[in-house]
């Protein structure tokens, strides 16, 4: 549960950090979504696996 | 004090398994299950070893974690024939008793067939145990041969994944070619063939549809699978391919106005062929991947089926697994032999090169042994049984080579910890491109010209998001780590097949990487490369004709039990059959002979016994002395007291045994000898095989310091010995190389196994060992090669000088390839022959 939290939390910062820098150009509201919502899934997918074992050593699993 | 978890162990195998990333998946899904301690699993035989706590899992736990990720796993299934049962009930019986044993994880019998289906883990419940237990409830059980049943589970297996995959493949390819029409039906010269209504998005759309959801499902239930449990796989990269491409091309289809590029935008075919692509490369990678234990299935297929027993004087043809040891068989000629055994009456040849590597019929006579899956040439003869179902030779053989096939090369783990790794590294490059296309590439490079290669696309209308996402999406496609998964595995499956065809087998793929890379081969002198029992080396004469002094020698020998008396009955026996009988034989111990013969006075000894005799040996004895320093006994023949000559005997050299050490040489390795007798001996016997560097006197215990001393220079040192004295010195070296082990290979120590009494053998599995390792290597490079090639071109390197772009589908076909080179590679194991065996071959 906590590990979710983690890679969650982090994908999500990743994705509205892309959003933000959206705003320093000039984009659609689709390229800046669809941009965020990939970053997204691609940050979930990277870590995942990381934080996931990292936790489970941390706590002697 | 607490008590100690009793830990068991036990082999799933695991059906549905494509890559190194499956490999971790199915690993990683086994940890997490609770009181597994340790697991170890092999894409080449889809073998998953598994420790753990039976007090805290169970086999239906361990099950469920790999079904669960997608995977299908199953433990050793075993077919038994049963006799006894009349109804349904004996079936009930049967059943209940062998399910409720622990380890048994399914039990099926099949009144009609006589049989009984056991899944079971024989590290917890042995197949004896299960047979006693029927047996019990009076019926009888009998064991169907393992080998056997493993190939026909592992074809079985390997056939349904073909099945599979060449239905997806014909569903998929149909569709996918149609889908490509449509595509390309407004260029080149495909409008005047293909009707417009084809390239309608609409109609695409629902061809390409089923193809993602279909034949591409299985992608996104495996990656699904495999992140609920935090793990990563190549079905991730596919999914999230094939899941953008599709996405891209229906939001083009019904929102064009979004910003993706519009209808001119939407990647229809890059979906179909990307998972077209994929399913092509699975699918002969099942086919070709089968082909890698072709060695094995080959050994297997000799294991007859039927043999003739005589049991109280009626002969009769009964199954090979039937046959008891004690039961006496007959064979005919032309027939493959059933058991292994000793000849009781008979005479024949047998071409035992299945087994052995020996490419000459073995002439077998009555008390010789003979090994079960070899043929019988001319004659018929009959035997008595030694060793019958897994425990012949054969059957050992087969489990020695199944069981290296199972372990991995120290190289092996560097590749799966890097192929593991790969999946997020590659995530991690296609979010890195995929901002970095987003916010400067696209700006900076970006002409309305771009091209995907070797399409007609021209991608004008495709927006920033749209491209940036392509670009990963290629990154994602072309970055598959499949054939780093393949290289080392099939191999080694390759290599240790190939060994066993040649009478050498390899306990495991560490065994063949060590063999591979030694500095330094230590031969033990007696039995290894001697023949480990004296002969007539020379026979000199002062007036008389050899063979009379030959003659008179073996008469006076004849009765006695000496080792070197024995040799010269054997030299006398071998050029002109019996000789005759002595009037009067004496043996005074530690001299020699004294016999009479044709009223001569004969004497056949050492210098103290013709001393003592009044014999004048001066004019032989500068002879004497020069056979002794070649480290040969001599031994003065005299009749009458007159000096006839000498008879010189020694343990001779092995017909192989200088060319062995001169090939190791010649591949640059340093060759030693080590033995326990005098330095004169030694030296003597190691010039004649052209050995140098010779340990002489040294104790059968001290062997093993001797090896160490070598290791501690530097040197990776294999000790080539009989496996039994020299055990110690097997077990230090970095390689023990067991010689001669014959039919009983399961009890020798030692990493590598020489079937034969051949020292080329030993020669042989350094370059069987060699071969296999260049093959991982190679296999290695083409699959490390092609990613480090194939990533930055992915990630549109090269775009802002072509203004062209890798397609998805194009990213898949080269995925597909690479991974298709190292199979194709390790192929050419197949037709490998070891050099010293093709020359012997060819002479």
């Amino acid at each position: 549960m906590k590990a979710s939290v983690i890679y969650t939390g982090l994908s999500l910062i990743a994705a509205a950090l892309f959003l933000l820098a959206t705003l320093f150009g000039e984009y659609t509201a689709v390229e800046r979504i669809g941009g965020a919502v990939w970053v997204f899934m691609l940050s979930m997918i990277i870590l995942m696996p990381a934080v996931t074992s990292a936790v489970k050593k941390r706590s002697g699993g | 004090m607490p008590t100690p978890r009793k830990k068991t162990s036990l082999a799933l195998f695991i059906g549905g398994m494509t890559c190194a990333a499956c490999v971790r998946h199915v690993e990683g899904a086994l940890q997490t299950v609770p009181g597994v301690s340790m697991v170890t699993v092999n894409l080449a035989t889809s073998r998953a070893a598994v420790e753990y706590d039976p007090s805290q899992a169970t086999l239906a736990d361990l099950k469920k974690a790999v079904e669960d990720m997608g995977y299908s796993a199953s433990l050793d299934v075993d077919e038994l024939s049963i006799t006894g049962m009349s109804c349904a009930a004996c079936v009930k019986n049967i059943e209940r008793v062998v399910a409720t044993m622990p380890g048994v994880s399914s039990v099926v019998v099949n009144l009609a067939a006589g049989t009984a289906r056991v899944e079971y883990a024989p590290t917890v419940t042995p197949l004896p145990d299960i047979i006693t237990a029927i047996g019990d409830i009076g019926y009888g059980a009998a064991e169907k041969i393992e080998g056997q049943a493993a190939l026909d589970r592992e074809q079985g297996a390997r056939a349904e994944e073909i099945k599979k995959q060449k239905r997806s493949l014909i569903i998929a390819g149909t569709l996918g070619l149609i889908v490509m029409l449509g595509m390309f039906q407004p260029y080149w010269i495909l409008a005047d063939f293909v009707p417009a209504w084809m390239n309608n998005k609409v109609f695409l759309f629902f061809l390409t549809t089923p193809i993602v959801f279909g034949p591409g499902r299985q992608f996104f239930v495996n990656s699904w699978n495999g992140l609920k449990r935090g793990l990563t796989d190549m079905n991730l990269l596919y999914a999230t391919g094939i899941g953008a491409a599709y996405l891209i091309a229906v939001i083009n289809t019904f929102f064009p106005d979004t910003g993706f590029g519009g209808h001119d935008a939407t990647f229809y075919e890059a979906a179909a062929l990307l998972t077209v692509f994929i399913i092509l490369g699975r699918y002969l990678e099942a086919v070709t991947r089968g082909r890698t234990s072709e060695s094995i299935r080959h050994l297997m297929k000799l294991q007859p089926k039927l043999a003739r027993v005589i049991r109280e004087g009626i002969e009769s043809e009964i199954t090979a697994e039937a046959v008891l040891v004690g039961d006496i068989v007959a064979v005919r000629p032309g027939e493959v032999i059933a058991v292994d055994g000793v000849v009781t009456e008979g005479y024949s040849a047998v071409d035992q090169a299945m087994v052995t590597g020996e490419s000459i019929p073995v002439e077998k006579k009555s008390g010789d042994e003979i090994l079960g899956g070899t043929l019988n040439k001319t004659g018929a003869f009959r035997f008595r049984a030694t060793r019958v179902g897994r425990e012949t030779a054969l059957g050992q053989i087969i489990r020695l080579v199944e069981e290296a096939q199972t372990t991995k090369a120290p190289i092996q783990k560097l590749a799966d910890r890097v192929a593991g790794q790969f999946i997020a590294g590659v995530h991690a490059i296609a979010l890195i491109v995929f901002v970095f296309w987003f916010f400067i590439g696209f700006e900076a490079w970006f002409t309305p010209d771009t091209r995907l290669i070797l399409t007609p696309y021209v991608l004008t209308g495709l927006g920033v998001f749209g491209f940036a996402l392509l670009t990963s999406v290629t990154v994602l496609i072309i970055s598959c780590p499949c054939a780093l998964g393949l290289a080392t595995p099939s191999a080694v499956m390759a290599g240790s097949g190939k060994g066993a065809e040649y009478g050498v087998l390899f306990k495991g793929a560490d065994a063949m990487e060590a063999t591979a890379r030694l500095d330094a081969v230590v031969f033990d002198k007696t039995g290894t490369l001697t023949k480990g029992e004296p002969s007539v080396t020379d026979v000199i004469g002062l007036e008389n004709e050899r063979n009379d002094i030959l003659r008179l020698a073996a008469i006076a020998e004849k009765h006695s039990e000496h080792p070197l008396g024995e040799a010269i009955v054997r030299a006398y026996r071998e050029k002109f059959g019996e000789p005759d009988d002595a009037e009067s034989f004496e043996a005074v111990p530690g001299h020699g002979i004294i016999a009479s013969i044709e009223d001569k006075f004969i004497l056949l000894g050492n210098r103290r016994l013709m001393a003592t005799n009044g014999v004048n040996i001066e004019a032989l004895e500068s002879e004497a002395a020069r056979l002794e320093s070649e480290g040969k006994t001599a031994m003065f023949a005299a009749a009458d007291g007159k000096l006839l000559g000498i008879v010189a005997v020694a343990d001779t050299l092995k017909a192989t045994a200088a060319r062995a050490v001169a090939e190791l040489k010649k591949m640059g390795l340093k060759v030693f000898m080590i033995t326990g007798d005098n330095t004169r001996t030694a030296a003597a016997v190691g010039r004649q095989a052209g050995i140098e560097d010779v340990l002489a006197e040294v104790l059968p215990q001290d062997k093993a310091s001797e090896v160490k001393k070598l290791q501690s220079q530097g040197l990776k040192t294999a000790m080539v010995g009989d496996g039994i004295n020299d055990a110690p010195a097997l077990a230090q070296a970095d390689v023990g190389i067991a010689i001669g082990s014959g039919t009983d290979v399961a009890k020798e120590t030692g990493n590598v196994i020489l079937v034969r009494n051949d020292p080329l053998d030993a020669v042989a599995a350094v370059q069987v060992g060699r071969k296999t390792l260049g093959l991982i290597k190679q296999n290695l490079f083409w699959a490390f090669g092609y990613n480090t090639l194939a990533i930055p071109i992915g990630m549109g390197v090269l775009y802002p000088f072509t203004h062209q772009m890798v397609s998805p589908e194009l990213a898949a076909l080269l995925m597909a390839t690479s991974s298709l080179s190292v199979t194709l590679n390790t192929l050419r194991m197949r037709s490998f022959v070891p050099a010293v065996r093709r020359e012997k071959a060819a002479a």
